[in-house]
């Protein structure tokens, strides 16, 4: 097992793409540019060993959304890497071909939260389903359901 | 070459869709396979048939109703999912847990590890047609649940977490039926170990059959015994320490073979593993109390990623909190999504035969990944309900008797 990241490598290694804090113990943030999360994480891949992506988290932040790409490696440190994508234009370069994994999770949060991943290869449903009408994107905090309104077509006709 | 009817196509790919419902698989998944005579050349993927808002509906609950509901992400895991945010919350209000509640945790992680465990291995016997196995490790797990019901009062929703500790004690006698069971149980894991490497029909179906390789694994962010079975040595109960394992002496069980084979061995592997540490945390725990005197209710403005080794895998709960006794936002990762991306490629070019054993070696759990609305099938209207509300069905359904 190698030693842990101190945040001074991680900053180095980052440091075109925006600040760095040690949140806590092992736990490393970046807040990135937005635009540059791409090369962003391919340089964490490169320079810090970081070869596994342990989740894209989202959260809704009002007027943008939140998408913290936390990623490890042998060093057993957490680099999270933070960008904050507008709600008016909710979309974000696709990281799923450099980061395969990314794939599933990306589609994930097109699904609950309405972010569009640019050059994804393939952004179909896959939590929600098939039923389920567009443009509702129901982990978005100003969603509410529709009283007496049929999410999904499990009904349809009778059951 | 050309056919007599002006260009019939080679052997044209077939589409062969296989769930939501199935025989074979029991979790509710659609894929559409994409075959080209016996063989896997792709498949798609479609998960959307249980989404039930879990993360939504954790949003508007304050910390002590959400643990139950997150009990309910998966009845298996029901522990992981309480566990890994009880302990997130937990680290952002700063509280200090006594030793003996993280003793009880970890035993009751340990637990539900092996009930998992021999539940899987069960049901890989079971889609190679082996049931006499299946037959067999369902009897033992069925004494792991039997601790696990005396412990905490329930066979998988044990409900054994609090912010700030656990709700039970463990008392001297359920430690003496414990350390009664365990015995037996170690014999059968050694039993189940020595047969699965000489069992003909077993070593047929799993050796060789959805491989994976070290460098697949880390590109596709496979995790759990499914990772570890391919040679790759992670686990959070080591990377990321929590509860009492960077305490307690243990190994995490790898193994190189990366098939379902491998997967199988790793499994029975952590078996022993989880029984030497049920063991030694019953012989081993502490006096004291089992939850600080008192948490507090809301927890201050932060953000946690919270680590755990559930059965299946590493989980991980992103938990964001603002100042108030519930959650902003909850982030759940399960570990069946993440495994998802190798199963679509441990698939090609494999038989269609070995479909279920394939998938099933991942040991998939479809409700944990897809995650309540209400729908009412006499009136066939959807919609919400109250907690006062649903307090009334229930007793009207079951009964005043139901009243306490």
């Amino acid at each position: 097992m190698n030693g842990q990241l101190t945040v001074d490598q991680v900053a180095e290694a980052t440091k075109e793409y925006g600040p760095t804090e040690r949140v806590r113990k092992n736990r490393i943030r970046v807040s990135a540019d937005t635009k540059k999360i791409h090369e962003a994480i391919r340089a964490v891949q490169q320079h810090l060993g970081c070869d596994r992506l342990i989740l894209i988290s989202c959260t809704d932040d009002t007027e943008s959304f939140g998408l913290t790409y936390h990623l490890t490696g042998p060093h057993r440190t957490i680099v999270s890497l933070a960008i904050a994508v507008p709600r008016t234009t909710p979309e974000a370069v696709t990281v799923s071909d450099i980061l395969p994994p990314a794939a599933i999770y990306e589609r994930q949060i097109h699904d609950l939260f309405g972010i569009v991943f640019l050059g994804h290869p393939g952004l179909s449903k896959l939590m929600l389903n098939e039923g389920w009408p567009d443009g509702e994107y129901p982990l978005r905090k100003d969603w509410k359901p529709e009283k007496g309104k049929i999410y999904d077509g499990a009904l349809r006709g009778g059951a | 070459m050309t056919g007599l009817c002006g260009g019939v196509p080679d052997m044209a790919e077939m589409m062969v869709p296989i769930g939501p419902q199935h025989p074979a698989l029991k979790e509710p998944v659609n894929f559409q396979i994409f075959a080209e005579g016996e063989k896997i050349v792709r498949l798609e993927l479609n998960l959307s048939y249980n989404h039930r808002g879990i993360e939504k509906a954790a949003e508007e609950r304050n910390f002590i109703r959400v643990l139950p509901l997150l009990e309910r992400v998966c009845g298996i895991c029901s522990h992981s999912h309480a566990t890994a945010f009880a302990k997130g919350i937990e680290e952002i209000m700063g509280l200090e847990i006594p030793a003996r509640a993280q003793y009880i945790r970890t035993i009751i992680a340990e637990l539900e590890r092996m009930h998992s465990h021999l539940l899987w291995l069960g049901v890989a016997a079971h889609e190679i047609g082996f049931d006499t196995l299946l037959m067999w490790t369902w009897r033992d797990r069925e004494a792991v649940l039997d601790t696990l019901e005396e412990m905490s009062g329930n066979r998988v929703h044990y409900n054994m977490n609090e912010i700030g500790g656990v709700r039970l004690d463990i008392t001297r006698k359920q430690v003496e039926a414990a350390e009664q069971r365990l015995p037996v149980l170690e014999e059968r894991i050694a039993q189940y170990l020595d047969m699965i490497s000489r069992q003909e029909s077993v070593l047929l179906r799993f050796r060789g059959v959805g491989k994976l390789s070290k460098e697949e694994i880390l590109a596709y962010g496979a995790v759990g015994p499914t990772a570890r079975a391919s040679g790759v040595d992670n686990d959070a109960r080591r990377d990321d320490p929590h509860l009492v394992y960077d305490e307690i002496p243990w190994n995490v069980v790898t193994d190189t073979s990366g098939d379902v084979y491998g997967r199988t061995k790793v499994r029975i592997g952590e078996l022993a593993e989880s029984l030497k540490i049920v063991r030694h945390c019953i012989e081993n725990l502490p006096e004291g109390p089992v939850r600080v005197a008192s948490a507090p209710k809301a927890a201050p403005k932060g953000e946690i990623l919270s680590r755990y080794e559930a059965p299946r895998g590493e989980l991980a709960h992103f938990i964001r909190t603002n100042g108030t006794d519930k959650a902003e936002r909850l982030d759940i990762r399960t570990p069946t999504l993440a495994n998802w991306t190798s199963v679509a490629k441990a698939l090609v070019n494999q038989n269609l035969a070995d479909i279920p054993v394939i998938v099933a070696a991942i040991d998939p759990c479809l409700s944990c990944t897809s995650r309540m609305t209400l729908i009412d099938t006499g009136t066939m209207t959807q919609g919400y309900i109250t907690w006062d509300e649903l307090v009334r069905k229930c007793r009207a359904r079951y009964g005043t008797g139901a009243q306490r």
